[in-house]
């Protein structure tokens, strides 16, 4: 098995500003490891280790692409002049090339993100594999994949064919942070950079033609005294007669 | 006859998508799942509903590539899908055989010319972008389910694709606590409570309101303090109370998908710039240990 941990492919977009005419300042915004990173690697190592495989890590973008060598990942890739863009089919390109040019792959995990949902099944569809979303966790037992996601109110386990795309859902927000053992033993770790001509792939983007603020109730924040709070706000919830 | 848009349902919730796609034109329908919804789509006015009904044990993923080149050799314009999980696959596939521009978490949808205008949330919904689309566009849709006219019904007729090699080997119930599911107010709590003994504090508060008791994931799954059957979020409870009162909950993604469905949601945290103020409806900004019991002091005056 040659499984591919895709990381840190899209920019932060609590970092991004955005302005009171809702234009956006994305300058502050770099690349950075998605909330569903973390888990997508956890699971992306299960699996490499249940597979007695090689895992490899892939990246885009000017992040920081030690993340996953500090995490355990033995090699990575970086397409570090590809650009965030607003058509996620053109970043899933960028993936599709990279995981062409790595060859032989067998399995791709990636991070289900929430701020660009289309990225990893756009990249499924690039590569012309099945793909499963919203995992939360995989295992390969007896040599054959398995997923478990959650449909509705019910935990559904998936036997699954290779080559695969396998979007994983993280269940909570923690992430393992490596300790100066691992950062060291990172900086020993090959890191290669691919650029997009090296893979072929010249992405467009969609055109921006502008950006309005959405009619948005802000949250009504009652601070001072608690007794006093807490006045307010029993009398907004009877106001709204949920109490 | 061939339209020039598509919608995929693959949900309960797809009137939002298939609103956003009225605006440009005659709509052709797939709908992967039960003949009752297939019909209930059939009247909201499509031209026709193609019906794919996944056979026993096999999960609608595994008609990606197939219903791929249905929908290709339409050569549709624009092909709209749900978030959920099974929607983007499907919808994934399609995009890559039209090579079609594909952006997620839109709300609308309109024609100007030969361009799509597509109107997006960015930057976490704080901005709607409208971006310009040229060629095939494929759109994750998320906007709110609407109230559609009846126009009656469409043909309905079935789709026979091979499906690739995915089975389905278990299915499990997730264990929901009694009482949650259907309560009209829920109080629940996260790592902003200290110690374990300090629960009794919030359940206080949870009995003053009439109101059930949960937590985040962390509270039951690596503390302990309240069975696993009572915490909230992507991987717990999916609850829909009136009333959604989080005391000490910092408010991550994972654990506001669970009270999507909350009608008001009110947050007590010590950290003005908590996530969870940028939900909640309204909020207190103070130390728990203060609030809780102003809280049910007020409540009981």
């Amino acid at each position: 098995m040659k499984a591919i941990i895709v990381y840190k492919w899209a920019r932060n977009a609590a970092d991004a500003v955005v302005r009171t005419d809702g234009s956006i300042d994305w300058r502050n915004a770099k690349m950075s490891a998605g909330e569903d990173d973390p888990a997508a690697l956890v699971v992306a190592r299960k699996v490499a280790a249940d597979s007695d495989g090689a895992l490899i890590g892939l990246t885009v973008g000017d992040g920081d692409a030690s993340w996953a060598l500090a995490r355990g990942v033995e090699q990575a890739f970086s397409v570090s002049d590809a650009l965030s863009m607003a058509d996620n089919a053109a970043t899933a390109a960028v993936l599709a090339a990279a995981v062409r040019y790595l060859g032989d792959v067998d399995l791709v995990i990636i991070g289900d993100s929430k701020e660009n949902p289309g990225v990893p099944v756009a990249l499924a569809g690039d590569l012309g594999w099945p793909a499963l979303m919203g995992v939360h966790s995989a295992s390969m037992p007896a040599g054959q994949l398995q997923a478990t996601r959650r449909v509705g109110e019910e935990e559904q386990t998936v036997s699954l064919p290779t080559p695969l795309v396998l979007g994983i859902s993280a269940d909570s927000d923690t992430d393992q942070v490596p300790g100066m053992k691992e950062l060291l033993a990172a900086r020993k770790r090959p890191l290669t950079k691919l650029t997009l001509a090296e893979l072929g792939t010249a992405p467009g983007d969609l055109v921006s033609i502008g950006c309005r603020k959405p009619d948005v109730t802000r949250t009504r924040v009652f601070d001072g005294e608690p007794a006093q709070a807490a006045a307010q706000l029993v009398a907004a919830l009877r106001a709204e007669g949920v109490l | 006859m061939s339209t020039a848009s598509w919608v995929l349902v693959t949900m309960e919730s797809w009137r939002g998508a298939f609103a956003a796609a009225q605006p440009l034109g005659a709509i052709t329908a797939v709908v992967v799942g039960p003949r009752s919804l297939a019909d209930e789509v059939a009247d909201a006015g499509p031209v026709e509903v193609l019906w794919l009904d996944p056979a026993d044990g096999v999960p609608a993923e595994a008609y990606g590539s197939p219903l791929a080149a249905v929908i290709s050799a339409a050569g549709p314009r624009v092909v709209v899908a749900t978030s959920d999980p099974v929607g983007r696959v499907l919808l994934g596939a399609a995009s890559a055989r039209l090579r079609a521009q594909l952006v997620p978490r839109v709300v609308g949808l309109a024609l100007d010319g030969d361009t799509v205008l597509i109107h997006r949330a960015a930057v976490s919904g704080e901005t709607i972008e409208t971006l310009a689309g040229h060629g095939p566009v494929a759109a994750i849709c998320d906007a709110d389910d609407v109230p559609l006219q009846r126009s009656g019904p469409a043909p309905v007729n079935r789709l026979d694709l091979v499906a690739a090699p995915m089975v389905l080997v278990a299915s499990e119930p997730i264990a929901v606590a009694t009482g949650l599911e259907d309560a009209e107010r829920v109080v629940s709590f996260g790592r902003g409570v200290r110690a374990k003994e300090d629960v009794a504090l919030v359940r206080g508060l949870a009995e003053a309101l009439d109101a059930e008791l949960a937590c985040s994931m962390p509270i039951a799954d690596d503390l302990g303090w309240l069975e696993k059957s009572r915490y909230v979020g992507r991987s717990g409870n999916h609850i829909k109370p009136a009333l959604y009162l989080a005391v000490g909950i910092a408010g991550a993604a994972q654990h506001m998908e669970g009270v999507r469905g909350a009608r008001v949601v009110a947050a007590i945290n010590s950290d003005p710039d908590a996530r969870i103020f940028q939900t909640a409806d309204y909020g207190i900004v103070g130390d728990l240990y203060e609030v809780v019991p102003a809280l049910i002091a007020e409540v009981h005056k």
